[in-house]
Parts: C-alpha cells; sequence; structure tokens
C-alpha cells in the first residue's frame, strides 16, 4: 500500500552557499557605494603654476587615521599638442620633501581620413594622482612644480600651466572594491551555475531510444532527490511531448505515476530547417524510507525520439523554491 | 562545490575590503618600506624615503629644475 502523494512547494533546499556568494559581491557593492561617507574634500580650485618656479598650497594639519589616505588629484589644462611633466610634492614643517611623483601629462590631436572619411581624433593623459598615508600627526604643505613644459615638437614654453587641484582626506581605495566585485561576482555566477548539479549522482544511464528504467539505493528524510529527463528529438520532431515517469518501492509497488508535458527547444540550420530537438524534465522528491526505488521514463510520442537519458541526484540543493512531491512507501 | 566558492568570495570580500579601507595601495609617510604602492594616473614616485630623508631619484634629477636633494641637501 502507498499513500497518495503530496506535492509541496518549499524553500528548504535552497543553497545557503550559493546565495553567500552572491551576498559577498553585493556587500563589496555597498561598501563601494558608501565608501564618499568618509571622504573630506579639503582643496578643490585651479592654480596657475609657472615652470620652474613651485607653487605652494596652504598647510594641511594630518594624523595617522584608521581608514582612507589623503588623495592629491591634479589634473593639467593644457592647449593641444602640449607635454607637461609636473611633479607633486609633500613638504614637511621644515620645509624638506617628505614624498614626490611625476606625471607626464600630454594632450595630442590631429586628423584621419580613411575611404573617403575622415576626422579629428584627441587624445590626452592629464591626470595625475597621489594618495598619502600619514604615520604621525604633522602639518604638510602641498606644492605642485612644472618640471617641463613643451610643445609636441620639444620646445619649451615659458607659460604658467592651469592646475586643477582637489585634495580629500579620507579616501578609500576603490580599485580595491572593483577587483572584489569582479572576483566575487564571478564566483558567484560559478555557484549559481553549479548548484542544479549539486548532490550525488545515483542512477546516470542513456539510451538511444523512448523508454528507459534505472534502479538505486536513495532516499530518507530531509534528502532532495532530483530527477532529471533529458531527450533529443530527430528533424521530424513534434513541438512537445510527453514523459510519463514511474516510481516503483523495493517492493515492484508503483507509487508514483504521472505524465508530465515537455516543451522542446527546436535547433534550426540556416535555411530555417528543424534539425533536431532538445527538452528536459526536471522533478524533486522527498522519497521515505531510505531504500531501492525504481524509475521509470517513456516517453511519447516516441517516433522521433534519439536519445533519453535519465539521472537521478540526492543530497541536492536548489536555487529557487521548487515543487517538492513526497512518496511514502510502507513495505 | 558552492561552500568553496562561498569561502572564496567571503576572503575575497573581506581582503578587498580591508585593503580598499586601510588604503594599503597608499605612499606611506616617512617609511622606507613600500611593499603596497599601487600607483594612480601613472604618477611615479620620484624618490623613496631613506634614513629620515626624501632621497631623490636619478631621473627626477635630469629635469632642469633640479636643485638637489637628500641628505646635504641644501648646504
Amino acid at each position: 500500500m502507498s499513500s497518495s502523494p503530496k506535492t509541496q512547494r518549499t524553500a528548504q533546499f535552497l543553497d545557503p552557499f550559493t546565495y553567500l556568494t552572491l551576498l559577498s559581491a553585493v556587500g563589496i557593492f555597498a561598501c563601494l557605494v558608501f565608501s564618499p561617507i568618509f571622504m573630506r574634500s579639503l582643496v578643490s580650485k585651479t592654480i596657475q603654476v609657472d615652470p620652474d618656479i613651485p607653487e605652494q598650497l596652504a598647510p594641511i594639519q594630518l594624523k595617522k587615521e584608521l581608514i582612507g589616505a589623503l588623495r592629491i588629484d591634479v589634473s593639467a589644462a593644457i592647449p593641444d599638442n602640449h607635454w607637461v611633466t609636473y611633479e607633486i610634492q609633500l613638504k614637511d614643517q621644515q620645509g624638506q620633501v617628505i614624498a614626490s611623483g611625476i606625471k607626464q601629462a600630454w594632450r595630442e590631436s590631429g586628423s584621419w581620413s580613411e575611404e573617403g572619411e575622415s576626422g579629428i581624433w584627441t587624445e590626452d593623459d592629464l591626470v595625475g594622482g597621489l594618495d598619502v598615508r600619514p604615520t604621525k600627526a604633522e602639518p604638510v604643505t602641498i606644492v605642485l612644480d612644472v618640471l617641463e613644459y613643451t610643445d609636441i615638437s620639444g620646445k619649451e614654453i615659458d607659460q604658467p600651466v592651469p592646475f586643477k587641484v582637489s585634495v580629500v582626506n579620507g579616501a578609500i581605495d576603490t580599485r580595491y572594491l572593483w577587483t572584489g566585485i569582479l572576483g566575487a561576482t564571478f564566483l558567484a555566477f560559478l555557484a549559481l551555475l553549479v548548484t542544479p548539479f549539486s548532490g550525488k549522482v545515483i542512477i546516470d544511464k542513456s539510451v538511444g531510444d523512448s523508454d528507459i528504467s534505472g534502479r538505486g539505493i536513495l532516499g530518507g528524510a530531509k534528502n532532495l532527490v532530483r530527477v532529471t529527463v533529458n531527450i533529443k528529438s530527430d528533424e521530424y520532431s513534434p513541438r512537445s511531448l510527453t514523459v510519463l515517469l514511474v516510481i516503483n518501492d523495493g517492493n515492484g509497488e508503483q507509487l508514483y505515476s504521472t505524465r508530465h508535458p515537455v516543451h522542446l527547444s527546436l535547433k534550426k540550420s540556416e535555411g530555417g530547417k528543424v534539425t533536431s530537438a532538445k527538452g528536459n524534465l526536471t522533478t524533486f522528491f522527498i522519497l521515505e524510507p531510505r531504500s531501492s526505488y525504481g524509475f521509470h521514463v517513456e516517453v511519447t510520442p516516441d517516433s522521433t525520439i534519439d536519445r533519453t537519458a535519465l539521472i537521478v541526484r540526492e543530497h541536492c540543493k536548489t536555487l529557487i523554491p521548487v515543487s517538492v512531491t513526497s512518496l511514502k512507501s510502507t513495505q | 562545490m558552492t561552500k568553496f566558492f562561498a569561502l572564496l568570495a567571503i576572503l575575497l570580500a573581506g581582503t578587498t575590503i580591508f585593503y580598499g579601507f586601510t588604503q594599503q595601495s597608499a605612499l606611506v609617510l616617512r617609511q622606507e618600506k613600500q611593499d603596497n604602492h599601487w600607483t594612480r594616473y601613472d604618477t611615479q614616485t620620484s624618490g623613496s624615503y631613506r634614513g629620515g630623508v626624501w632621497v631623490t631619484s636619478p631621473t627626477r634629477q635630469t629635469y632642469g629644475s633640479f636643485r638637489g636633494g637628500g641628505p646635504g641637501a641644501g648646504k
């Protein structure tokens, strides 16, 4: 005797680790979004710097901080086809340089013509930046020095260069966060990909026919069994097929027998002719007690079926809540 | 398998958030060791901190405005 099957939608078998991987990616993204709250703008202005005459900004009091760094961003505003090499320096109270960085900035443009079309291109690399982390409390002075200012031919230009300077304290390095987001998203993608294949394969059979059977020892309480039927059909395939899935217990007693409609995805040649079709059926069961169970599949109409595969896995996890049919054997 | 991905993702999140927020890539003032320094906008440091002073790098010294630096500078 067997009790009538109960089918219930449940989230009980969701894979927490897949969601944890997703959550990691979301978490880093949230940190990226909230990172500007630590930033305090100290300077934001445009200054003119004569070549070889260093220009100083007002001193800034620094102290050792746990989060963020002092960020100095500089953008040179120069005309086309000019090059400027500038240095960002940090001086201590005694006027000694304690850090410096050089940027070779340029802006070039020209015209192009190709196959009767023409236009103008411009390319530049004007922004320089230095992030510094103080190790003690001290005032520092930011100095901007133009080391070399030339046109494209190398001729020196003795004119002041306008720079847009922005100094921010508490700046976070978002490059790490972007790296983390990319990496964690990739891992989450892999986790999503492998979750449907979780669990242990108990039956994996394939035949060049429409009927297939398999038997294995599986089941038990809180053990999700995933039954997958993969069908390959030929060029005369209908759009949909019917899969009869029968489950018997160890005594051959029928516990389940249901017809499932399966829609096929048609593979077409370049001319639009159907060459083959594929479809699959995935169903979930809880089989109690742990015992020997037989699975039998019949695909109808069977005339166009090239191949049928039956895969039964146990201890499965799912991505989304699924409908699970509970079957009890009373042997 | 997903356990492994989750572990990797959590480690990655922890590391990148820690490195990003504590600015491991920044130039550390008054320090000789700069293991994690990662330049921004291709702005190369033009010196290094040695024995308590900023010693200008040889490339920096080729520029016209160079007036000397390092130990004994300004004497």
